[in-house]
């Protein structure tokens, strides 16, 4: 009863960091690492033309460079993001509760160099796993129940 | 370290005006306090080293900040650090603080 009426017209007390505190958010990994995957895919699907026909050759290798292009810049991005929530976002409490943490920061980093290195639809879906666990344990850490989602 | 609840002495206290309420936005006195928390005042505490205060900033008018002191150098003045010093601007960043500007000691926390 009595807490009820705390909350109104309070004056505040301000802990704050006079820095302004970034907006952070999972997502944005998710996007590139989504992108890696999708784009594993379609090299992985891409037929290469039969023998001779220059236009189809030049078509198929544009294509190709395209995807392996793309895929080079989303893994480095998927890298990027992830490497600003592991050191900006995450603090040493937020390791004492999530004591896995480092590890899948560190091996998701990892993985984002592999997905430029390879084809591999293992090790790209591997990523997308990893940044689905840093999505739970972000969200859980902002007390927000936010589900998970992919684009495609 | 940590704050102890409310109990019935305290809001008595808080009836009779001898305490202030007052709540906390910002992450900078985590794990103790959080956003949305609430916290008494007694303005007329005794102010010792490892108390929480609340006082008036600094540098920005109107603005209050609740932060732990860590320390009184030999001037009097109050050093001051957050809990979690990581996500706080405090003493390291403003420097001392005057007694006059130390608004009350933090007695509890209502929630």
């Amino acid at each position: 009863m009595f807490e009820r009426f705390t909350s109104v017209g309070l004056e505040i007390a301000e802990a704050h960091c006079d820095a302004p505190c970034g907006v952070y958010d999972p997502s944005q990994a998710r996007v590139e690492a989504e992108s890696v995957l999708q784009l594993t895919k379609k090299i992985t699907d891409l037929k290469m033309p039969d023998g001779g026909d220059q236009a189809a050759s030049t078509a198929y290798q544009n294509t190709l460079t395209r995807f392996i292009a793309i895929k080079e810049e989303r893994a480095e991005l998927a890298k990027h993001h992830l490497l600003v929530l592991w050191t900006d976002y995450f603090k040493p409490q937020h390791l004492e509760k999530y004591p896995e943490l480092h590890d899948l920061f560190w091996k998701s980093a990892k993985l984002c160099s592999s997905v430029k290195q390879e084809v591999s639809l293992e090790h790209a879906q591997e990523l997308m796993d990893n940044v689905k666990r840093v999505h739970e344990i972000f969200w859980e850490t902002k007390g927000k129940d936010v589900p998970w989602y992919t684009a495609s | 370290m940590e704050l102890p609840k409310i109990n019935w002495k305290q809001r008595l206290l808080l009836f009779v005006g001898r305490r202030r309420l007052l709540k906390v936005e910002g992450d900078s006195m985590y794990p103790t306090l959080e956003t949305g928390d609430a916290v008494l005042i007694d303005p007329r505490a005794f102010i010792a080293t490892g108390d929480i205060v609340v006082a008036d900033h600094p540098y920005k008018q109107s603005i209050k900040i609740i932060k732990r002191v860590e320390s009184i150098d030999p001037g009097g003045r109050y050093i001051l650090k957050g809990d979690n010093p990581d996500g706080s601007t405090d003493s390291r960043t403003y420097g001392t603080i005057a007694k006059g500007d130390i608004r009350g000691k933090v007695v509890c926390r209502v929630r």
